[in-house]
């Protein structure tokens, strides 16, 4: 029976390659025969902006899909402005920002009456902002403002909360050894930006025991003023109204500070070479190939972006066709441009495999990196990884959401508004010529830091194969 | 009391609104082979969103053949005759012969000690070749460059205990060709690659089990806490298996589980349904009708008693407790689920102020009401990943003390109506996007018969009293039915990099 069924499945598609007959005797088309109608016209909402009486900038744009009410604001700090004897300082700020609570109430006394009412109010420091965010079902989405309000302008930095998110840091450093793909990673930003860097300097036991009250509050005076935030709300409210209720609630705070500098220049130099960070209890060694790339305002950006897609990014992509399809040693590998908004970002491509094929692997994944430097890639790769592009663009307008972020992102950068479009445009004439130029241009293997992770006494061929070995000590450094 | 009351009323009312609501989104329709539709209408941006849910999962592995599932899951992505191939005749022949090969290489090396290590060698030459042969013929993938290049977005697949899960996104002028495209996959699957393609599978076993302290561990738990039914076995299957099965095998299986019947597919986002329904008959028409695979599976004896689990790492300790419990249909579940609320949402959940913020002695601690599935009998965790200085025993001992705390005082009012809430706001946020919904509606219509159960399952978790709670925990988070699982360090650690 269940034979039969395959039989006739093989044969009408043999006989007839491009129809197969069908149960009902339709026939179906081959997907190359397929028409598609013209995509409808994407609605783009478009944001509403001002700036408070205090300062602070705001964008809101209704959803009324739901009845809930969401908002992130983006504070122009970053982890970039820790000092260097106390990194990790701007990250436990804006974790006690939120646990510690305001002056009137404490943090578990904002965590209940919060769940009451399934709201939520958060706070976390990234490299070049700081963010805050609220959700709230429309019924009690006041309420949720107010609290997110009170926590961003009045915090009262708590002994015992400083106490926890300080002990629960020095766990996380404890623990950062434990995976494996998190420490090639990591190992890879820190020779690429440098480990004195703040881009690439780790967090130690030491940070966390020269940091107290006093610096908390300070760093919190200096970057939590009005002119130094961006609030975008949307939701099920109307646009009228809300700025009405934010132009009250937010009335009164008003404390002032001098400009936020910019962030630090990046100032490495590439760190070409094999690392090792040695690992016992895997299977598999986990390694990142990288060097710097560039920022979004490169005007190769967009050529870039096609270039490293063709490179490493989905099914299709070289290193996946090669390592995975055709080698069968990797499950995951992968490779991105890496472009960041200010400063230049990382090109990576990060893959693992058996202990016993790691060399392998890792030199098939450089070979790739020099093939698309050889020659110029097909006609077949270009389009299709140009269609993915284009065709997926509307993706970037499927929720006022993203819309919404993408705008605040913008100003918050100094992008121009029309930044996507002219992304666009220019993936769209990139041709075969500029993939070549580009990759030669802005991607040199001799500048390629390699990192592995993994148990060397069961590597197949020696590391050494790829250049010279030098080795990571993992250790974690106690505090004193 | 009554100011109490009035919140929980409007919340049931509120979900009753919200199903009212999608009544008029929501189109379902089965074909003649049994296969079933969900259509969700979502007209706010031109795209879609398509999920593929298989009742089909790891528990369906044949014995010394688990990761089957999971291994056919891959294979749904080579192909099929016409897509991924550059000539068809050719490429099968050349295929048949890798299979006859392979059977020889087996029937070899089965001889075990008697094995004639220079025909094994000979042989494994031979296959190299005729898979070379083989793969001479490939379009590598084909199936993927072009959901790619037509805009395909988050393209990828699941294999779990109980179901198995196909989905990405296009843009709404694209529908066609997912119908296109998805029934051409089960209609006839090519098993192109297969040996490589086995060898990934292996990989990707090694990365999320064999060099993941905590993959590792939850492995040995399920091992442990079942003695007889197949949630014992992760989806991922076990390495030797995975090393042997061969591409019959998968065609087997293929062929007994990917019935039209066993499969519903949910469309959310700028669809027609009218049209949805044209072209469903026209592509996925062409399945024929099989009968539903056999359901029955091993049923796990009662436990009559604690087990414990370790497993030597020299990365820092995790400790997981699993009690057994019911399967998703028991009267209980709205119960346990309400438990588990109370226990570990947030952070005002028990758990979590008792260990991690007030006795610090967790970095992380929770619980988790179902797992590894929810079709069979399953089991009711605790999790902790303990705080530097203390150890996995001091946890474990704390964790008997919450638990013997909601065994004798029964939760607050107020904490069980904030739990309330919360699961409410989390039906609501779930609605929120095309992806989302494709999926619940599609599990809930498998798993419960009726998509509608999305939006009812809330009066039920309305109606659990502080006392069924209270029930709940003393019926089955007992000694008897538990299963510890920890990590340990061992003792002489040549990790380089580990903590003292």
């Amino acid at each position: 029976m269940t034979r039969r069924g395959v039989l006739c499945g093989l044969l009408s598609v043999a006989c007839a390659p491009f129809f197969a007959a069908t149960g009902q005797g339709q026939t179906v088309p081959s997907y190359q025969q397929l028409v598609y109608p013209p995509l409808k016209p994407v609605k783009i909402p478009e944001p509403v902006s001002f700036t408070l009486k205090n300062g602070m900038r705001v964008f809101l744009l209704e959803d009324h899909e739901l009845p809930v009410i969401n908002g992130l604001a983006l504070v122009r700090t970053g982890n970039l402005f820790d000092p260097p004897d106390k990194r990790g300082l701007s990250t436990v700020m804006a974790d006690v920002l939120r646990a510690s609570g305001t002056r009137a109430k404490t943090g578990d006394q904002i965590d209940e009456e919060l769940e009451d009412i399934a709201g939520s109010v958060e706070s976390s420091m990234g490299e070049t902002n700081a963010s805050m965010s609220f959700s709230g079902l429309k019924e009690t989405a006041g309420t949720v403002l107010r609290v997110f309000k009170e926590v961003m302008t009045d915090p009262e930095f708590r002994q015992d909360k400083i106490d926890l998110s300080i002990s629960q840091m020095n766990s996380g450093i404890d623990r950062r050894n434990d995976d494996p793909q998190g420490i090639a990673e990591r190992e890879l930003s820190s020779i690429v930006y440098g480990r004195n860097t703040p881009y690439g300097w780790s967090i130690e036991h030491a940070d966390m025991a020269r940091i107290r009250r006093d610096d908390l509050q300070q760093f919190y005076r200096r970057y939590y003023f009005p002119k130094n935030i961006m609030l975008a709300v949307y939701g099920d409210f109307s646009t009228a109204e809300m700025r009405d209720q934010l132009e009250k609630l937010f009335d009164g705070w008003s404390p002032e500070q001098p400009p936020v500098p910019a962030f630090p220049p990046v100032t490495a130099k590439a760190a070409p070479g094999v690392y090792l960070a040695e690992k016992s209890d895997v299977t598999q060694t986990f390694f990142s190939l990288g060097e710097l790339s560039g920022t979004l305002r490169d005007p190769d950006y967009p050529a870039l972006e096609v270039a490293v897609n063709i490179l490493g990014s989905g099914f299709t992509s070289r290193l996946m066709s090669q390592i995975r399809t055709k080698m069968g040693l990797a499950y995951s590998i992968g490779a991105g441009w890496g472009a960041a908004y200010d400063h230049p970002g990382t090109f990576r491509i990060v893959g693992s495999t058996k202990s016993a094929t790691t060399t392998e692997a890792i030199l098939a994944a450089r070979a790739e990196v020099e093939k698309m430097r050889a020659a110029e890639v097909s006609e077949q790769e270009l389009k299709t990884a140009k269609d993915a592009v284009l065709n997926s663009f509307v993706f970037f307008f499927d929720s006022p959401a993203k819309t919404l972020n993408r705008v605040m992102m913008y100003e918050y950068f100094g992008y121009p508004k029309d930044f996507l479009f002219e992304y666009q445009k220019k993936v769209a004439a990139v041709t075969r010529a500029d993939v070549l130029r580009v990759f030669r241009e802005h991607i040199n293997p001799a500048n390629l830091s390699i990192v592995a992770v993994g148990n060397p006494k069961d590597f197949g061929k020696p590391l050494s194969a790829a250049g010279n070995v030098e080795k990571i000590d993992l250790s974690i450094p106690p505090a004193k | 009391m009554l100011f109490l009351l009035l919140p929980c009323l409007l919340a049931a009312q509120s979900a009753a609104e919200l199903q009212k609501s999608f009544e008029k989104k929501v189109t379902e329709f089965t074909l003649a082979n049994g296969l079933h539709f969900i259509v969700i209408e979502r007209h706010e941006a031109p795209v879609v969103s398509f999920h593929t849910y298989m009742n089909v999962g790891s528990v369906d592995d044949p014995g010394g053949e688990t990761g089957l599932a999971h291994m056919f899951e891959h294979m749904a992505f080579k192909g099929t005759p016409t897509i991924g191939t550059k000539n068809w005749p050719a490429e099968k022949a050349a295929m048949d012969e890798v299979d006859r090969v392979y059977a020889r290489l087996d029937a070899e090396s089965n001889k075990g000690l008697h094995a004639d290590s220079k025909k094994v060698a000979a042989i494994e030459t031979e296959l190299e070749a005729d898979m070379a042969k083989a793969e001479s013929y490939v379009e590598p993938n084909e199936y993927d460059r072009v959901v790619e290049s037509n805009g395909g977005l988050d393209m990828n697949a699941s294999t779990g205990e109980d179901s198995t899960n196909y989905y990405y996104s296009f843009p709404s002028n694209r529908i066609e060709l997912w119908f296109l495209l998805e029934s051409e996959r089960f209609l006839h699957p090519v098993f192109r690659e297969f040996y490589k393609e086995r060898d990934v599978v292996r990989e990707e076993r090694r990365m999320r089990v064999e060099s993941s302290s905590q993959g590792k561990l939850v492995e040995a738990l399920a091992a442990t806490a079942y003695a007889a039914h197949p949630y014992r076995n992760m989806p991922g299957g076990w390495a030797s298996d995975i090393d042997h099965f061969r591409r019959p095998d998968a065609e087997r299986f293929y062929q007994e589980y990917y019935v039209p019947a066993n499969m519903t597919l949910g469309i959310a986002g700028d669809v027609n349904p009218a049209e949805a329904r044209r072209l469903a008959e026209k592509y996925f028409g062409r399945l024929a009708a099989r009968p539903l695979p056999s359901q029955y599976r091993t049923e796990e004896p009662v436990q009559e008693g604690e087990k414990r689990v370790v497993v030597s790492s020299p990365a820092q300790p995790f400790l997981i407790l699993a009690y057994k419990r019911p399967d998703r249909h028991s009267a209980d579940d709205a119960a346990l689920a309400v438990l588990d609320s109370v226990l570990s949402d947030g952070r005002t959940g028990i758990i979590y102020k008792d260990m991690v913020r007030d006795k610090q002695m967790a970095l992380g601690a929770g619980s988790q009401p179902q797992f590894p599935g929810g079709k069979y009998p399953s089991l009711f965790l605790f999790f902790v990943a303990p705080s530097t200085g203390h150890s996995t025993e001091e946890n474990e001992k704390e964790l008997y003390h919450i638990i013997e705390q909601v065994k004798t005082t029964k939760v607050d009012e107020a904490t069980l109506q904030r739990v309330k809430t919360k699961l409410r706001a989390e039906l609501i946020r779930k609605l929120a996007s095309n992806t989302g919904l494709a999926v619940e509606l599609c599990s809930y219509y498998v798993n419960y018969g009726d998509w509608r159960r999305l939006f009812t399952e809330l009066e039920d978790y309305t109606k659990v009293t502080a006392e069924d709670v209270q029930r709940v925990a003393r019926t089955y988070l007992i000694p008897e039915h538990r299963t510890v699982a920890y990590t340990y360090a061992p003792t002489a650690s040549s990790e380089k990099g580990g903590v003292q």
